[in-house]
């Protein structure tokens, strides 16, 4: 009984060649990206249909081995790592039709399908998927809508939750759950879809989304605006949101990314204390003009602009941008890219607050990040084989996620929480909303999972 | 190597290329009958024409290739490995092979001999070493061979200076990949200037602003191979000679340039033939689309790949060397009209090599521990790894799995080294992982590391 028993019957049922068990099959499905924590499962199955996925929680379920959905396994949070040996790797990406709706208005798309492919999809028929993570080339639907990841779009058009209507779920056990209607309106409650959204595999196993389109804009205008000072620039993010400007993308960068960027890409992008990068779409006549009131307000807070249609200037006005996550990974083997999320006016006070904090430890950390939706990456850059470096480093993040909930925000904007952030977000939850609401969270789990297979060690579970 | 993880079919192909002087080791005669009467014996000027190892028996390996496709299922790679020293020990090697697949052989040698009419054409003299050319043995080198690859281009470096040889012209953009990049990293010294044909033949028409007449109206296509494309960075050239010659309509396919897609081979057609076909289909449906009746290319492994890949999808395109497309409409005369400053690009894709400080066993582990350590499991190398994507993403081979096993191989977790090579055997060495990955790491080179790793630690017993 138990592990190989369940492993055998799988085969039996589903094929053999869709259960890996030697072990160089099996490590490869060991990390994500955070990299931070390792453990290869017993076995991985590639499923190929809900059928795959049924007979795996049924028999898991009955079998009491632990299941831990995984897509691309590109999530920062150790989310798609399993937590002990024998514990079955559901990997979903076998799985990935898409199919455009046009005339309705949605995209269904089975779990292994990239959020790319939808996009792509989207994209012949004059449509586009609007959440758009920086992973969206290799990130699933399924590991997406299970870590409600959000993007660079997220300023105008949110994160996941806002665009899906309808999902199928397995359950421990095997049992389909059909939630939502591939309509823009449905109304009995509760929603269950939210409960699956975020849950990082806790709950069940997504197989397919239906999922809303939008038409593409019909031009996008870039604007760039460099500024001397932080709060010069924090005063651009805000006044363009009061004065009702809903950009499609507004990021924010500092000083030490461009600074990186710069170093290690050899980019001769103008150094300045913070670098803000608009995204205005609109009907083709009116773009310009909004983008040119855009243009004002940043001049307005003391900043210096440039605006551009043409793709190729476009590109070059992102370029900081863009290269952050590569200028950071090359120069440093260690580095923890956090996540939090703060009020738009309090935006500054943790920029002050997170400059103070690389002050204190002496230890690299560009912040970059989605500023039209406060969310920013503080991004410690360590070495790893030096102990007290990891140390601060680990004492830094710590500190940047309390900073978030003492300014009224949150650990993670998008990444979730996997087994990086569980220990903050207790903390989290005990301090902003009780035990009574982990209690509540703790029976629904036990509802929908009651032997606690699904992707134990995750969360709170 | 005998008692290592490698398996039987790396051992034949390495094994002929050192001691016979070719990958099947069909010997000397069948290598240079092509050139018979074609080209001086030694150097011109210190330049000779190099075939290489692969291209002058290359129909030989379609042959059984071609052959295995047939014994799917009856007989695998290895097995009919086996059976070549015995047949050559029976004497019956040389002369079965020949009779079986010595008609396919012969479009290969028409490449070479198409070659050698357009340098004459052109006034490029070249010499032919004939069976005194040494083997580059970059098969050594791609299956991670590489303390045995060491020793052999040391031996290939003295050869050459012997027999007076300062400059190699070759079709083979593989083994101009080793004399380029591997050669200087292996051989101190080394001082052997390697230019590819369409190099060479570009310059010169650009120089005399030559241009040629096809006499016919065709549609075709043109398939970058990753050695000559990603790797060296060639792909201008290319362009040229095609703008120069009347009559040709060419067509790009949609991903080219130092973005082409991978047409199976790398070393897989040898290692994992089925593979290699699958990996091929999604190249051959682009080739196809684009509605050319005709596909030229410069590498004799792509050709090959290409010949019987539209063969096995019942498609009827016909795939030949550039150098042929050259010499036929050389044939109808050389114009020569608008001479210009010939200038070309050199791009560069990847990061520098890593280095390891030898080829010991605690070397390369240190070097592969630090660098697949940098790794951040992004999978963005993965997206178009063509082997990940020929089998449904399948984690354990995909470019981003081969940095985590690697890594799992030399930090003792419990994974097999021969079982390791084989995930590592799969990848083709294209390089669109290294192309695409954010952290600067090079892949494919890391996996051929990897590949000496799991050979030389993989001793018969421990696997
Ligand atoms: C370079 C880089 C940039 C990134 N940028 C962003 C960004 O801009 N925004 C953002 O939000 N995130 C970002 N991420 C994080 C990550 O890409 C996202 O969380 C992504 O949605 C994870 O998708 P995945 O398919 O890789 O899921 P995985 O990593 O495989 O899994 C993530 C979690 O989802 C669960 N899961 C996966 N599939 C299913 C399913 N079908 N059913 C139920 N549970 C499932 C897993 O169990 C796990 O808990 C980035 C990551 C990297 C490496
Ligand atoms: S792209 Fe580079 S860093 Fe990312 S997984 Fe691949 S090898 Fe690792
Ligand atoms: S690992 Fe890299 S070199 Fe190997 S097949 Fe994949 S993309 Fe090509």
């Amino acid at each position: 009984m138990g592990f190989s028993q369940a492993i055998s019957e799988i085969s039996k049922k589903i094929g053999r060649e869709k259960v890996l068990t030697e072990p160089e099959d099996v490590y490869a499905y060991s990390l994500d990206a955070s990299t931070e924590f390792k453990q290869a499962p017993g076995a991985v199955v590639r499923a190929s249909s809900e059928e795959d996925v049924r007979v795996v929680l049924e028999v898991a379920d009955r079998e009491r081995v632990p299941v831990v959905p995984r897509g691309s396994g590109t999530s920062l949070t150790g989310a798609p790592v399993p937590t002990s040996p024998e514990s079955i790797v559901l990997d979903l990406t076998p799985m990935n039709r898409v199919e455009v709706n046009v005339d309705d208005g949605y995209v269904m798309a089975e779990a292994g399908a990239t959020v790319l492919e939808v996009d792509k999809a989207c994209r012949e028929f004059g449509f586009f998927f609007p959440p758009d993570p920086a992973s969206s080339r290799v990130a699933t639907i399924g590991g997406a809508l299970a870590e409600n990841a959000g993007g660079l779009r997220g300023a105008k058009f949110g994160v996941m939750k806002n665009w899906v209507l309808a999902m199928e779920v397995y359950l421990a056990g095997g049992r389909k759950l059909r939630i939502g209607e591939p309509v823009y309106k449905w109304r009995w409650g509760p929603d269950l879809l939210s409960l699956f959204i975020g849950s990082e595999g806790t709950l069940g196993v997504i197989t397919r989304a239906w999922l809303k389109i939008y038409p593409l804009p019909e031009k996008v205008v870039r604007v760039m605006g460099t500024f001397d000072r932080l709060e010069d620039a924090g005063s651009a993010i805000s006044q363009v949101r009061r004065r009702g400007y809903v950009p499609m993308m507004l990021e924010l960068l500092d000083r030490e990314t461009i600074e990186i960027v710069n170093e290690v890409l050899g980019y001769g992008v103008e150094v300045a204390e913070a670098m803000v990068v608009a995204d205005v779409d609109g009907p083709r006549e009116a773009v310009w003009r909004m983008a040119g009131e855009v243009e004002q307000v940043m001049k307005e807070s003391g900043g210096r602009t440039r605006a551009s249609d043409d793709p190729e200037e476009m590109q070059q006005l992102y370029l900081a941008r863009q290269g952050a996550y590569a200028a950071v990974t090359r120069a440093y083997p260690g580095v923890l890219l956090e996540d939090i999320t703060v009020p738009l006016s309090k935006l500054m006070i943790a920029l002050r607050e997170l400059e103070k904090l690389r002050k204190e430890y002496g230890l690299r950390m560009p912040v970059f990040g989605h500023a039209g939706d406060g969310n920013l990456h503080p991004t410690i850059c360590f070495d790893p084989r030096d102990e007290e470096q990891l140390r601060k480093a680990k004492e830094m993040f710590v500190k940047i996620g309390r900073l978030a909930v003492e300014l009224g925000g949150a650990i993670s904007g998008e990444h979730g929480i996997g087994l990086a952030k569980k220990e903050l977000f207790l903390e989290e939850i005990k301090a902003v909303r009780g035990e009574g609401y982990l209690e509540v969270v703790r029976r629904i789990k036990e509802l929908l999972d009651p032997n606690g297979i699904m992707n134990p060690g995750k969360l709170w579970f | 190597m005998k008692g290592t993880a490698v398996p039987e079919i790396v051992r034949f192909a390495a094994e002929n290329t050192t001691s016979v002087g070719d990958v099947l080791g069909l010997g000397a005669d069948q290598r240079t009958r092509w050139a018979r009467g074609l080209l001086p014996r030694g150097p011109v000027d210190g330049t000779v024409f190099y075939a290489g190892e692969m291209y002058p028996v290359m129909g030989y390996a379609e042959g059984a290739f071609r052959a295995l496709k047939r014994l799917e299922g009856l007989m695998d790679i290895n097995s009919l490995a086996k059976a070549g020293p015995i047949m050559r020990k029976l004497g019956i090697y040389t002369v079965g092979t020949k009779a079986l697949w010595g008609r396919i052989n012969e479009r290969y040698e028409k490449g070479l001999r198409d070659a050698i009419y357009v340098l004459k054409n052109l006034g490029i003299e070249v010499g032919y070493l004939f069976e005194d050319e040494p083997p580059s043995g970059v098969a050594l080198h791609t299956y991670g061979l590489l303390r045995e690859f060491k020793e052999h281009a040391e031996w290939v470096h003295q050869r050459l200076r012997e027999l007076g040889v300062k400059r190699v012209i070759t079709l083979d953009p593989i083994v101009a990949t080793a004399f380029r990049l591997y050669y200087p990293e292996f051989v101190e010294g080394w001082d052997v200037e390697a230019l590819l044909f369409v190099e060479v033949v570009a310059r010169e028409m650009a120089r005399r602003g030559v241009r040629l007449r096809l006499g016919r109206e065709v549609k075709i296509t043109y398939h970058d191979p990753c050695y000559l494309a990603r790797t060296l960075g060639v792909v201008d050239e290319v362009r040229f000679i095609l703008s120069r010659i009347d009559g040709v309509k060419y067509v790009e396919p949609p991903r080219h340039g130092v973005n082409t897609g991978c047409s199976g081979d790398g070393g897989l057609e040898l290692t994992q033939p089925p593979l290699a076909r699958k990996v091929s289909y999604e190249r051959i449906e682009e080739l196809k689309s684009t509605g050319a009746e005709m596909v030229f290319t410069s590498c004799p492994a792509c050709i090959m790949m290409l010949r019987t890949g539209f063969d096995s999808v019942g498609v009827n395109i016909s795939v030949e060397d550039l150098a042929s497309l050259v010499a036929e409409a050389m044939r109808n005369g050389i114009e020569e009209a608008m001479p210009e400053e010939p200038r070309f690009s050199r791009y560069r894709v990847f990061p520098p090599s890593p280095k390891p400080k030898s080829l010991e066993l605690k070397d390369l582990a240190e070097m592969l521990e630090w660098e697949t350590d940098k790794c951040k499991k992004c999978g963005f190398c993965n997206v178009e790894c063509p082997t990940a994507k020929a089998l449904d993403r399948l984690e354990s081979r995909s470019a981003r799995g081969r940095m985590t096993l690697i890594n799992s191989l030399v930090k003792g977790d419990p994974v097999r080294p021969k079982a390791v090579l084989d995930r590592l055997y799969s990848c083709v060495l294209c390089g669109q992982c290294s192309q695409a990955c954010p952290v600067g790491l090079h892949v494919q080179e890391l996996i051929v590391y990897g590949r000496a790793y799991a050979i030389y630690s993989g001793k018969a017993g421990v696997t």
